[in-house]
Protein backbone atom coordinates (compact mmCIF):
# COMPACT_ATOMS: atom_id res chain seq x y z
CA UNK A 1 0.00 0.00 0.00
CA UNK A 2 2.48 2.48 0.98
CA UNK A 3 6.42 3.00 -0.44
CA UNK A 4 9.30 3.26 1.14
CA UNK A 5 10.07 5.88 -1.38
CA UNK A 6 7.13 7.75 -1.02
CA UNK A 7 6.89 7.83 2.98
CA UNK A 8 10.50 6.78 4.15
CA UNK A 9 10.09 8.97 7.24
CA UNK A 10 6.63 6.96 8.39
CA UNK A 11 8.43 3.95 7.39
CA UNK A 12 11.50 4.26 9.71
CA UNK A 13 9.18 5.74 12.69
CA UNK A 14 7.57 2.22 12.65
CA UNK A 15 10.22 0.14 12.84
CA UNK A 16 12.66 2.34 15.08
CA UNK A 17 10.99 1.34 18.37
CA UNK A 18 10.97 -2.61 17.21
CA UNK A 19 14.70 -2.48 16.07
CA UNK A 20 16.08 -0.56 18.73
CA UNK A 21 14.10 -3.53 21.29
CA UNK A 22 14.53 -6.56 18.95
CA UNK A 23 18.12 -5.49 18.47
CA UNK A 24 19.36 -5.15 21.53
CA UNK A 25 17.13 -7.51 23.71
CA UNK A 26 16.87 -10.40 21.23
CA UNK A 27 19.48 -10.46 18.34
CA UNK A 28 22.30 -8.64 20.26
CA UNK A 29 22.02 -11.13 23.23
CA UNK A 30 21.72 -14.20 20.65
CA UNK A 31 25.07 -13.41 18.53
CA UNK A 32 26.53 -12.35 21.59
CA UNK A 33 25.42 -15.92 23.60
CA UNK A 34 26.79 -17.58 20.58
CA UNK A 35 29.74 -15.44 20.93
CA UNK A 36 30.62 -16.28 24.58
CA UNK A 37 30.23 -20.12 24.36
CA UNK A 38 33.76 -19.99 22.90
CA UNK A 39 34.94 -17.99 25.52
CA UNK A 40 35.71 -18.64 28.91
CA UNK A 41 33.23 -15.46 30.38
CA UNK A 42 32.08 -15.64 33.82
CA UNK A 43 31.68 -12.50 36.13
CA UNK A 44 33.80 -14.20 38.66
CA UNK A 45 36.90 -14.06 36.26
CA UNK A 46 38.40 -10.53 35.33
CA UNK A 47 39.23 -10.99 32.01
CA UNK A 48 37.89 -13.57 29.50
CA UNK A 49 39.52 -15.64 26.87
CA UNK A 50 39.02 -17.18 23.42
CA UNK A 51 39.06 -21.28 24.13
CA UNK A 52 37.76 -22.26 21.03
CA UNK A 53 35.67 -25.88 21.20
CA UNK A 54 36.68 -25.95 24.95
CA UNK A 55 33.13 -25.44 26.40
CA UNK A 56 31.44 -28.05 24.09
CA UNK A 57 34.17 -30.51 24.42
CA UNK A 58 33.50 -30.45 28.28
CA UNK A 59 30.10 -30.82 27.92
CA UNK A 60 29.98 -33.93 25.86
CA UNK A 61 32.75 -35.73 27.81
CA UNK A 62 30.66 -35.04 31.28
CA UNK A 63 28.08 -37.90 31.58
CA UNK A 64 25.81 -35.50 33.50
CA UNK A 65 24.96 -33.36 30.60
CA UNK A 66 23.53 -36.53 28.65
CA UNK A 67 21.15 -37.44 30.94
CA UNK A 68 20.17 -33.60 31.37
CA UNK A 69 19.34 -34.33 26.97
CA UNK A 70 17.84 -37.67 27.26
CA UNK A 71 15.31 -36.44 30.41
CA UNK A 72 14.66 -32.96 28.12
CA UNK A 73 13.59 -35.46 25.63
CA UNK A 74 11.89 -37.81 26.74
CA UNK A 75 9.74 -34.96 29.05
CA UNK A 76 9.12 -32.90 26.22
CA UNK A 77 8.42 -35.23 23.86
CA UNK A 78 6.14 -37.22 25.70
CA UNK A 79 4.60 -34.24 26.92
CA UNK A 80 3.88 -32.80 23.96
CA UNK A 81 2.23 -36.09 22.43
CA UNK A 82 0.05 -36.42 25.52
CA UNK A 83 -1.13 -32.71 25.12
CA UNK A 84 -1.60 -33.28 21.24
CA UNK A 85 -3.95 -36.19 21.64
CA UNK A 86 -6.16 -35.05 24.55
CA UNK A 87 -6.72 -31.47 23.25
CA UNK A 88 -7.83 -33.50 19.54
CA UNK A 89 -9.53 -35.67 21.16
CA UNK A 90 -11.16 -33.03 23.34
CA UNK A 91 -11.86 -30.78 20.02
CA UNK A 92 -13.17 -33.65 17.96
CA UNK A 93 -15.72 -34.52 20.84
CA UNK A 94 -16.96 -30.90 21.10
CA UNK A 95 -17.35 -30.54 17.21
CA UNK A 96 -19.35 -33.34 17.01
CA UNK A 97 -22.69 -31.44 16.88
CA UNK A 98 -23.79 -31.29 21.04
CA UNK A 99 -24.74 -27.91 22.61
CA UNK A 100 -22.91 -26.19 25.20
CA UNK A 101 -19.80 -26.04 22.85
CA UNK A 102 -19.27 -22.24 24.00
CA UNK A 103 -19.19 -23.65 27.91
CA UNK A 104 -16.92 -26.43 27.56
CA UNK A 105 -14.25 -24.73 25.46
CA UNK A 106 -14.45 -21.85 28.06
CA UNK A 107 -14.10 -24.14 31.13
CA UNK A 108 -11.21 -25.88 29.57
CA UNK A 109 -9.55 -22.91 28.43
CA UNK A 110 -9.24 -21.50 31.60
CA UNK A 111 -6.77 -23.89 32.25
CA UNK A 112 -4.27 -22.25 29.99
CA UNK A 113 -3.46 -19.23 31.84
CA UNK A 114 -2.86 -21.18 35.40
CA UNK A 115 0.23 -19.75 36.53
CA UNK A 116 3.32 -22.17 36.82
CA UNK A 117 4.22 -21.08 39.70
CA UNK A 118 0.82 -21.79 40.91
CA UNK A 119 0.99 -25.38 39.58
CA UNK A 120 4.32 -25.82 41.05
CA UNK A 121 2.88 -25.87 44.17
CA UNK A 122 -0.44 -27.15 43.61
CA UNK A 123 0.92 -30.24 42.10
CA UNK A 124 3.13 -30.89 44.86
CA UNK A 125 -0.02 -31.15 47.13
CA UNK A 126 -1.39 -33.74 44.71
CA UNK A 127 1.11 -35.50 44.37
CA UNK A 128 2.03 -35.93 48.09
CA UNK A 129 2.58 -39.37 49.03
CA UNK A 130 0.96 -39.13 52.02
CA UNK A 131 -2.13 -37.19 51.55
CA UNK A 132 -2.17 -36.47 47.91
CA UNK A 133 -5.29 -36.77 46.13
CA UNK A 134 -3.49 -38.75 43.32
CA UNK A 135 -2.24 -41.56 45.32
CA UNK A 136 -5.88 -41.73 47.10
CA UNK A 137 -7.31 -42.47 43.83
CA UNK A 138 -5.33 -44.87 42.53
CA UNK A 139 -5.46 -47.01 46.41
CA UNK A 140 -8.85 -47.05 45.85
CA UNK A 141 -9.45 -48.40 42.45
CA UNK A 142 -6.31 -50.71 43.78
CA UNK A 143 -4.16 -50.06 41.64
CA UNK A 144 -1.35 -49.38 44.23
CA UNK A 145 -1.27 -50.10 47.93
CA UNK A 146 0.40 -47.52 50.12
CA UNK A 147 2.34 -44.72 48.68
CA UNK A 148 3.97 -44.04 46.02
CA UNK A 149 6.37 -41.61 46.19
CA UNK A 150 6.10 -39.84 43.25
CA UNK A 151 8.51 -37.35 43.88
CA UNK A 152 11.09 -39.04 45.69
CA UNK A 153 11.60 -41.91 43.01
CA UNK A 154 13.40 -41.24 39.54
CA UNK A 155 11.36 -43.12 37.79
CA UNK A 156 7.87 -41.29 38.82
CA UNK A 157 9.13 -37.93 39.09
CA UNK A 158 9.60 -36.92 35.41
CA UNK A 159 6.07 -38.21 35.11
CA UNK A 160 4.71 -35.62 37.51
CA UNK A 161 6.69 -32.97 35.30
CA UNK A 162 5.00 -34.71 32.39
CA UNK A 163 1.03 -34.52 33.34
CA UNK A 164 1.79 -31.03 34.89
CA UNK A 165 2.91 -29.94 31.14
CA UNK A 166 0.56 -31.88 29.48
CA UNK A 167 -2.29 -30.52 31.46
CA UNK A 168 -1.28 -27.13 30.94
CA UNK A 169 -1.42 -27.64 27.11
CA UNK A 170 -4.24 -29.28 26.58
CA UNK A 171 -6.23 -26.28 26.29
CA UNK A 172 -3.59 -24.38 23.98
CA UNK A 173 -4.16 -27.90 21.20
CA UNK A 174 -8.03 -27.51 21.84
CA UNK A 175 -8.70 -24.16 21.19
CA UNK A 176 -6.60 -24.96 17.74
CA UNK A 177 -7.97 -27.47 16.22
CA UNK A 178 -11.69 -26.41 17.17
CA UNK A 179 -11.13 -23.25 15.84
CA UNK A 180 -9.80 -25.44 12.70
CA UNK A 181 -12.66 -27.62 12.87
CA UNK A 182 -15.00 -25.26 13.09
CA UNK A 183 -13.95 -24.11 9.39
CA UNK A 184 -14.55 -27.35 7.68
CA UNK A 185 -17.65 -26.71 5.38
CA UNK A 186 -20.34 -29.08 6.98
CA UNK A 187 -20.82 -29.94 3.47
CA UNK A 188 -17.88 -31.78 2.63
CA UNK A 189 -19.18 -34.17 6.09
CA UNK A 190 -22.24 -34.41 4.90
CA UNK A 191 -21.89 -35.68 1.62
CA UNK A 192 -19.46 -38.31 3.01
CA UNK A 193 -22.04 -39.22 5.80
CA UNK A 194 -24.51 -39.91 2.63
CA UNK A 195 -22.22 -41.73 0.65
CA UNK A 196 -21.89 -44.18 3.67
CA UNK A 197 -18.82 -43.41 5.15
CA UNK A 198 -19.00 -43.43 8.90
CA UNK A 199 -17.64 -41.42 11.96
CA UNK A 200 -14.15 -43.12 11.59
CA UNK A 201 -13.52 -43.29 8.55
CA UNK A 202 -14.67 -39.68 7.93
CA UNK A 203 -12.26 -39.14 10.64
CA UNK A 204 -8.91 -41.29 8.53
CA UNK A 205 -9.56 -39.69 5.48
CA UNK A 206 -11.34 -35.91 5.79
CA UNK A 207 -10.92 -34.89 9.15
CA UNK A 208 -7.43 -35.64 10.68
CA UNK A 209 -5.89 -34.99 6.61
CA UNK A 210 -7.12 -31.03 6.81
CA UNK A 211 -6.26 -30.63 10.52
CA UNK A 212 -2.72 -32.50 9.93
CA UNK A 213 -0.79 -29.27 9.62
CA UNK A 214 -2.74 -26.52 12.01
CA UNK A 215 -2.16 -29.10 14.61
CA UNK A 216 1.06 -30.93 13.92
CA UNK A 217 2.61 -26.86 13.77
CA UNK A 218 0.55 -26.29 17.23
CA UNK A 219 2.43 -29.69 18.61
CA UNK A 220 6.04 -27.95 17.65
CA UNK A 221 4.67 -24.43 19.38
CA UNK A 222 4.18 -26.41 22.29
CA UNK A 223 7.50 -28.60 22.28
CA UNK A 224 9.26 -25.58 21.69
CA UNK A 225 7.65 -23.89 25.05
CA UNK A 226 8.14 -27.21 27.05
CA UNK A 227 12.48 -26.99 26.27
CA UNK A 228 11.86 -23.24 27.51
CA UNK A 229 9.66 -23.92 30.87
CA UNK A 230 11.45 -24.11 33.98
CA UNK A 231 9.37 -23.19 36.90
CA UNK A 232 8.06 -26.80 37.75
CA UNK A 233 11.69 -28.38 37.43
CA UNK A 234 13.30 -25.54 39.30
CA UNK A 235 10.71 -25.09 42.06
CA UNK A 236 9.02 -28.49 42.38
CA UNK A 237 11.54 -30.98 41.82
CA UNK A 238 14.89 -29.01 41.90
CA UNK A 239 16.00 -30.98 39.30
CA UNK A 240 15.83 -34.43 41.38
CA UNK A 241 16.17 -37.15 42.28
CA UNK A 242 19.18 -37.56 41.44
CA UNK A 243 19.01 -35.42 38.14
CA UNK A 244 15.52 -37.67 37.33
CA UNK A 245 13.67 -33.94 36.29
CA UNK A 246 17.04 -31.56 35.29
CA UNK A 247 16.41 -30.93 32.17
CA UNK A 248 17.93 -28.63 29.64
CA UNK A 249 16.73 -25.25 30.50
CA UNK A 250 17.40 -25.85 34.19
CA UNK A 251 21.10 -26.92 33.70
CA UNK A 252 21.67 -24.18 30.88
CA UNK A 253 20.53 -21.70 34.01
CA UNK A 254 21.94 -23.02 36.80
CA UNK A 255 25.50 -23.08 34.79
CA UNK A 256 24.68 -19.29 33.99
CA UNK A 257 23.49 -17.70 37.25
CA UNK A 258 24.24 -20.77 40.11
CA UNK A 259 27.97 -21.47 38.76
CA UNK A 260 28.21 -18.15 37.46
CA UNK A 261 30.11 -19.96 34.45
CA UNK A 262 28.52 -18.01 31.49
CA UNK A 263 30.94 -19.47 28.78
CA UNK A 264 29.50 -23.21 29.66
CA UNK A 265 26.11 -21.42 29.84
CA UNK A 266 26.58 -20.02 26.59
CA UNK A 267 27.90 -23.42 24.94
CA UNK A 268 24.91 -25.52 26.66
CA UNK A 269 22.11 -22.65 25.29
CA UNK A 270 23.50 -22.84 21.63
CA UNK A 271 23.78 -26.52 21.32
CA UNK A 272 19.94 -26.16 22.42
CA UNK A 273 19.22 -23.49 19.56
CA UNK A 274 20.86 -25.58 17.46
CA UNK A 275 19.17 -29.09 17.98
CA UNK A 276 15.68 -26.85 17.80
CA UNK A 277 16.76 -25.54 14.13
CA UNK A 278 17.60 -28.84 13.22
CA UNK A 279 14.58 -30.59 14.73
CA UNK A 280 12.27 -28.19 13.68
CA UNK A 281 14.03 -28.29 9.76
CA UNK A 282 13.69 -32.04 9.82
CA UNK A 283 9.64 -31.77 11.37
CA UNK A 284 8.22 -29.39 8.96
CA UNK A 285 9.78 -31.69 6.14
CA UNK A 286 8.22 -35.18 7.82
CA UNK A 287 5.48 -33.80 9.74
CA UNK A 288 3.62 -31.37 7.26
CA UNK A 289 1.45 -32.08 3.76
CA UNK A 290 2.59 -29.01 1.56
CA UNK A 291 -0.16 -27.90 -0.13
CA UNK A 292 0.03 -28.48 -4.02
CA UNK B 1 -41.09 -42.58 -8.33
CA UNK B 2 -43.35 -45.66 -6.98
CA UNK B 3 -40.10 -47.79 -6.52
CA UNK B 4 -38.72 -44.21 -4.28
CA UNK B 5 -41.52 -44.45 -2.16
CA UNK B 6 -41.81 -48.07 -1.50
CA UNK B 7 -38.06 -47.84 -0.96
CA UNK B 8 -38.58 -44.89 1.28
CA UNK B 9 -41.20 -46.12 3.29
CA UNK B 10 -39.14 -49.67 3.76
CA UNK B 11 -36.25 -47.85 4.84
CA UNK B 12 -38.33 -46.29 7.76
CA UNK B 13 -37.83 -47.94 10.84
CA UNK B 14 -34.01 -48.50 9.96
CA UNK B 15 -33.95 -45.22 10.00
CA UNK B 16 -35.70 -44.88 13.45
CA UNK B 17 -32.78 -46.92 14.66
CA UNK B 18 -30.55 -44.43 13.18
CA UNK B 19 -32.02 -41.15 14.96
CA UNK B 20 -32.06 -43.44 18.07
CA UNK B 21 -28.31 -44.56 17.47
CA UNK B 22 -27.26 -41.15 17.25
CA UNK B 23 -29.33 -39.98 20.45
CA UNK B 24 -27.31 -42.61 22.09
CA UNK B 25 -23.90 -41.54 20.62
CA UNK B 26 -24.72 -38.25 21.29
CA UNK B 27 -25.24 -39.26 24.76
CA UNK B 28 -22.41 -41.24 25.19
CA UNK B 29 -20.15 -37.96 23.93
CA UNK B 30 -21.84 -35.48 26.43
CA UNK B 31 -20.86 -38.23 29.08
CA UNK B 32 -17.39 -38.39 27.27
CA UNK B 33 -16.74 -34.70 27.37
CA UNK B 34 -18.31 -33.91 30.84
CA UNK B 35 -15.70 -36.48 32.28
CA UNK B 36 -12.89 -34.70 30.16
CA UNK B 37 -14.10 -31.46 31.66
CA UNK B 38 -14.10 -32.59 34.86
CA UNK B 39 -10.42 -34.46 35.16
CA UNK B 40 -8.84 -30.99 33.31
CA UNK B 41 -10.50 -29.23 36.61
CA UNK B 42 -10.17 -31.35 39.21
CA UNK B 43 -6.46 -29.95 40.13
CA UNK B 44 -8.51 -26.61 39.88
CA UNK B 45 -11.36 -27.36 42.60
CA UNK B 46 -9.32 -29.44 44.67
CA UNK B 47 -6.98 -26.61 44.82
CA UNK B 48 -9.73 -24.34 46.13
CA UNK B 49 -11.52 -27.22 48.11
CA UNK B 50 -7.83 -27.18 50.26
CA UNK B 51 -7.73 -23.57 50.29
CA UNK B 52 -11.02 -23.69 52.89
CA UNK B 53 -10.18 -26.50 55.37
CA UNK B 54 -8.68 -26.16 58.72
CA UNK B 55 -4.91 -27.79 58.66
CA UNK B 56 -5.98 -30.98 60.11
CA UNK B 57 -9.19 -31.54 58.14
CA UNK B 58 -6.28 -31.44 55.13
CA UNK B 59 -4.80 -34.63 56.47
CA UNK B 60 -8.24 -36.42 56.35
CA UNK B 61 -8.36 -39.99 55.06
CA UNK B 62 -10.40 -40.16 53.24
CA UNK B 63 -10.73 -36.98 51.40
CA UNK B 64 -13.52 -34.74 51.47
CA UNK B 65 -14.27 -32.66 48.26
CA UNK B 66 -16.86 -30.66 50.46
CA UNK B 67 -14.67 -29.05 53.60
CA UNK B 68 -16.93 -30.21 56.52
CA UNK B 69 -15.81 -26.85 58.52
CA UNK B 70 -15.33 -24.02 56.20
CA UNK B 71 -12.51 -21.58 57.00
CA UNK B 72 -11.22 -18.22 55.60
CA UNK B 73 -8.20 -18.60 58.08
CA UNK B 74 -5.56 -19.52 55.30
CA UNK B 75 -6.47 -16.53 53.20
CA UNK B 76 -6.69 -13.94 56.08
CA UNK B 77 -2.86 -15.56 56.69
CA UNK B 78 -1.82 -14.48 53.28
CA UNK B 79 -2.78 -10.90 53.15
CA UNK B 80 0.68 -9.16 54.41
CA UNK B 81 2.59 -6.81 53.50
CA UNK B 82 5.39 -9.13 51.57
CA UNK B 83 2.80 -10.63 49.10
CA UNK B 84 0.72 -7.38 48.71
CA UNK B 85 4.41 -5.72 47.48
CA UNK B 86 5.25 -9.00 45.35
CA UNK B 87 1.51 -8.91 44.33
CA UNK B 88 2.18 -5.35 43.25
CA UNK B 89 5.41 -5.46 41.06
CA UNK B 90 3.68 -8.53 39.36
CA UNK B 91 0.92 -6.05 38.15
CA UNK B 92 2.85 -2.99 37.73
CA UNK B 93 5.50 -5.05 35.29
CA UNK B 94 2.45 -6.84 33.36
CA UNK B 95 1.09 -4.29 32.73
CA UNK B 96 3.84 -2.48 31.23
CA UNK B 97 5.25 -5.17 29.31
CA UNK B 98 1.92 -5.68 28.13
CA UNK B 99 1.62 -2.24 26.73
CA UNK B 100 4.73 -1.78 25.12
CA UNK B 101 4.46 -5.24 23.56
CA UNK B 102 1.60 -4.42 21.79
CA UNK B 103 2.26 -0.81 20.92
CA UNK B 104 5.48 -1.54 19.66
CA UNK B 105 4.39 -4.60 18.30
CA UNK B 106 1.34 -2.98 16.37
CA UNK B 107 3.84 -0.35 14.66
CA UNK B 108 6.49 -3.32 13.58
CA UNK B 109 3.44 -5.71 12.24
CA UNK B 110 1.41 -2.53 10.41
CA UNK B 111 4.57 -1.47 8.75
CA UNK B 112 5.30 -5.65 7.42
CA UNK B 113 1.96 -5.25 6.66
CA UNK B 114 1.58 -2.23 4.60
CA UNK B 115 4.95 -1.75 3.11
CA UNK B 116 5.99 -3.90 0.61
CA UNK B 117 9.68 -4.44 1.02
CA UNK B 118 12.08 -7.90 0.41
CA UNK B 119 12.93 -7.51 4.13
CA UNK B 120 9.64 -8.14 5.32
CA UNK B 121 9.58 -12.19 4.97
CA UNK B 122 12.78 -12.63 6.25
CA UNK B 123 11.80 -10.23 9.64
CA UNK B 124 8.25 -12.32 10.22
CA UNK B 125 10.56 -15.61 10.01
CA UNK B 126 13.38 -13.95 12.47
CA UNK B 127 10.60 -13.30 15.27
CA UNK B 128 9.24 -16.86 14.67
CA UNK B 129 12.16 -18.10 14.96
CA UNK B 130 13.38 -16.28 17.85
CA UNK B 131 10.48 -17.91 20.15
CA UNK B 132 12.90 -20.65 19.85
CA UNK B 133 15.84 -18.52 21.67
CA UNK B 134 16.98 -20.28 25.23
CA UNK B 135 15.51 -18.08 27.43
CA UNK B 136 18.73 -18.63 29.67
CA UNK B 137 21.07 -18.45 26.85
CA UNK B 138 19.36 -14.53 26.51
CA UNK B 139 19.66 -13.84 29.61
CA UNK B 140 23.44 -14.31 29.97
CA UNK B 141 24.00 -11.43 27.59
CA UNK B 142 21.42 -9.40 29.12
CA UNK B 143 22.95 -9.55 32.67
CA UNK B 144 25.73 -7.62 31.00
CA UNK B 145 23.94 -5.15 29.45
CA UNK B 146 21.51 -4.67 32.17
CA UNK B 147 24.69 -4.50 34.81
CA UNK B 148 26.07 -1.73 31.78
CA UNK B 149 23.16 0.55 32.07
CA UNK B 150 22.54 0.09 35.81
CA UNK B 151 18.89 -1.72 35.28
CA UNK B 152 19.74 -4.27 38.14
CA UNK B 153 16.62 -4.57 40.14
CA UNK B 154 14.63 -2.10 38.71
CA UNK B 155 11.29 -2.46 36.80
CA UNK B 156 13.05 -1.69 33.95
CA UNK B 157 14.73 -4.62 33.43
CA UNK B 158 11.86 -6.87 33.81
CA UNK B 159 9.68 -4.99 31.50
CA UNK B 160 12.18 -4.95 29.05
CA UNK B 161 13.33 -8.21 29.47
CA UNK B 162 9.05 -9.78 29.07
CA UNK B 163 8.65 -7.51 26.30
CA UNK B 164 11.68 -9.49 24.68
CA UNK B 165 9.95 -12.80 24.78
CA UNK B 166 6.74 -11.57 23.77
CA UNK B 167 7.41 -9.37 21.04
CA UNK B 168 7.08 -11.32 18.41
CA UNK B 169 4.38 -13.37 19.03
CA UNK B 170 2.45 -9.92 19.54
CA UNK B 171 4.00 -8.83 15.97
CA UNK B 172 3.00 -12.16 14.36
CA UNK B 173 -0.94 -11.66 15.59
CA UNK B 174 -1.07 -7.94 15.28
CA UNK B 175 0.15 -8.60 11.28
CA UNK B 176 -2.17 -11.63 10.78
CA UNK B 177 -4.97 -9.12 11.79
CA UNK B 178 -3.74 -6.25 9.75
CA UNK B 179 -3.47 -8.66 6.33
CA UNK B 180 -7.07 -9.10 6.88
CA UNK B 181 -8.36 -5.35 7.75
CA UNK B 182 -10.00 -4.15 4.44
CA UNK B 183 -7.85 -1.54 3.06
CA UNK B 184 -10.17 0.54 1.36
CA UNK B 185 -10.88 2.45 4.82
CA UNK B 186 -6.98 3.60 4.68
CA UNK B 187 -6.85 4.61 1.27
CA UNK B 188 -9.95 6.74 1.53
CA UNK B 189 -8.82 8.53 4.51
CA UNK B 190 -5.27 8.77 2.78
CA UNK B 191 -6.70 10.16 -0.02
CA UNK B 192 -8.44 12.71 1.65
CA UNK B 193 -4.99 14.34 2.87
CA UNK B 194 -4.99 12.38 5.94
CA UNK B 195 -1.14 11.84 7.36
CA UNK B 196 -0.24 7.51 7.32
CA UNK B 197 0.56 8.66 10.99
CA UNK B 198 -3.00 9.79 11.45
CA UNK B 199 -4.55 6.68 9.29
CA UNK B 200 -2.77 4.74 11.33
CA UNK B 201 -3.53 5.89 15.03
CA UNK B 202 -7.00 7.36 14.30
CA UNK B 203 -8.48 4.83 11.96
CA UNK B 204 -6.33 1.30 12.06
CA UNK B 205 -5.66 1.03 15.62
CA UNK B 206 -9.66 1.03 16.84
CA UNK B 207 -10.46 -1.02 14.11
CA UNK B 208 -7.28 -3.46 15.55
CA UNK B 209 -8.72 -3.50 19.19
CA UNK B 210 -9.38 -7.15 19.41
CA UNK B 211 -5.95 -8.01 18.72
CA UNK B 212 -4.43 -5.42 20.48
CA UNK B 213 -6.66 -7.06 23.19
CA UNK B 214 -5.18 -10.28 22.58
CA UNK B 215 -1.85 -9.58 22.47
CA UNK B 216 -1.64 -7.30 25.72
CA UNK B 217 -3.08 -10.40 27.55
CA UNK B 218 -0.59 -12.90 25.71
CA UNK B 219 2.04 -10.64 27.21
CA UNK B 220 0.34 -10.45 30.83
CA UNK B 221 -0.30 -13.94 31.25
CA UNK B 222 3.28 -14.56 30.13
CA UNK B 223 4.78 -11.26 32.15
CA UNK B 224 2.69 -13.09 35.19
CA UNK B 225 3.75 -16.33 34.52
CA UNK B 226 7.54 -15.42 34.26
CA UNK B 227 10.31 -16.70 36.44
CA UNK B 228 13.83 -16.54 35.67
CA UNK B 229 13.95 -12.64 35.01
CA UNK B 230 12.39 -12.36 38.49
CA UNK B 231 14.85 -14.32 39.84
CA UNK B 232 17.99 -13.30 38.27
CA UNK B 233 17.51 -8.98 37.57
CA UNK B 234 15.86 -8.49 40.91
CA UNK B 235 17.70 -8.35 44.25
CA UNK B 236 15.57 -6.87 46.71
CA UNK B 237 11.98 -8.06 47.87
CA UNK B 238 10.41 -4.69 46.77
CA UNK B 239 11.48 -5.66 43.67
CA UNK B 240 10.38 -9.14 43.01
CA UNK B 241 7.70 -10.02 40.90
CA UNK B 242 5.69 -12.65 41.87
CA UNK B 243 6.80 -15.94 40.91
CA UNK B 244 10.43 -15.19 41.54
CA UNK B 245 9.43 -13.98 45.51
CA UNK B 246 7.19 -16.78 46.47
CA UNK B 247 10.02 -19.58 45.34
CA UNK B 248 12.59 -17.21 47.36
CA UNK B 249 10.35 -16.42 50.56
CA UNK B 250 7.08 -18.52 50.61
CA UNK B 251 8.02 -21.91 49.77
CA UNK B 252 10.61 -22.62 52.74
CA UNK B 253 8.42 -21.11 55.62
CA UNK B 254 5.65 -23.38 54.75
CA UNK B 255 6.51 -26.89 56.04
CA UNK B 256 3.31 -29.07 54.80
CA UNK B 257 0.72 -26.23 55.87
CA UNK B 258 -1.05 -26.82 52.72
CA UNK B 259 -4.19 -24.94 53.33
CA UNK B 260 -2.31 -22.02 53.54
CA UNK B 261 -0.72 -23.10 50.31
CA UNK B 262 -3.61 -23.92 48.44
CA UNK B 263 -4.50 -20.09 49.96
CA UNK B 264 -2.03 -18.63 48.35
CA UNK B 265 -1.61 -20.67 45.45
CA UNK B 266 -5.63 -18.97 44.68
CA UNK B 267 -4.39 -15.67 45.51
CA UNK B 268 -1.63 -15.83 43.09
CA UNK B 269 -4.14 -17.30 39.49
CA UNK B 270 -7.11 -14.75 40.90
CA UNK B 271 -6.05 -12.45 38.66
CA UNK B 272 -5.27 -13.94 35.37
CA UNK B 273 -8.23 -16.13 36.21
CA UNK B 274 -10.68 -13.22 36.35
CA UNK B 275 -8.85 -11.11 33.63
CA UNK B 276 -8.98 -14.29 30.83
CA UNK B 277 -12.69 -15.30 32.06
CA UNK B 278 -14.18 -12.08 31.03
CA UNK B 279 -11.82 -11.36 28.08
CA UNK B 280 -11.38 -14.64 26.50
CA UNK B 281 -14.17 -14.14 23.97
CA UNK B 282 -11.85 -11.02 22.96
CA UNK B 283 -8.99 -13.14 23.20
CA UNK B 284 -9.59 -15.90 21.33
CA UNK B 285 -11.53 -13.56 18.11
CA UNK B 286 -8.40 -11.85 18.21
CA UNK B 287 -5.78 -14.94 17.98
CA UNK B 288 -7.91 -16.89 15.23
CA UNK B 289 -8.12 -13.97 12.84
CA UNK B 290 -5.22 -14.80 12.06
CA UNK B 291 -4.77 -18.47 12.65
CA UNK B 292 -6.98 -20.23 10.81
CA UNK B 293 -5.91 -18.66 7.63
CA UNK B 294 -2.57 -19.91 8.63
Amino acid sequence: MYSIKRHPYFFMSLFAPALFLVGGLLLYPIVNGIWLSFTNASPLRPTTDFVGLGNYVYLFEDPQFWDVLGNTVFICSVSTIFCTVLGLIVALLLDSGIRFVGFFRAAVFQVWVVPWIVIAILWGWLFNDEWGIVNHFLRSIGVVEGQMAWLFETELAPWVVIFAYSWRAVPFVMVIALAALQGIPKEIQEAAEIDGAGYFNRLRHILLPLLQNIVMTAALLEAVRFLQEVTIPLVLTQGGPIGATNVLSLFTYKAAFTEWDFGLAAAAGTFWLVFVIIFAGIYNRVALRKSA
Amino acid sequence: MTQSLTMSRRASPSRISRTLRRRANLGMIYVCVTALVMVMLIPVGWMLSTSFKPLKDVFQIPPRWIPEVITFQNYAAQFNEVLGTLTLNSLIVAVCAAALSTFVGAMTAYGISRFRFRGGPVLMLFFMGSLAFPVPLIMISLYGLFVKLGLLNTYAALVLGHTAITIPVSIWLLKNFFDQLPREVEEAAYVDGATPLKVFVFIVLPMARPALAASAIFVFVVSWNELLFGLTFTSTTDMRPLPAGITLIFLQEFEGAWSEMMALAVIVSVPVLVLFFFFQKTFLRGVTAGAVKG
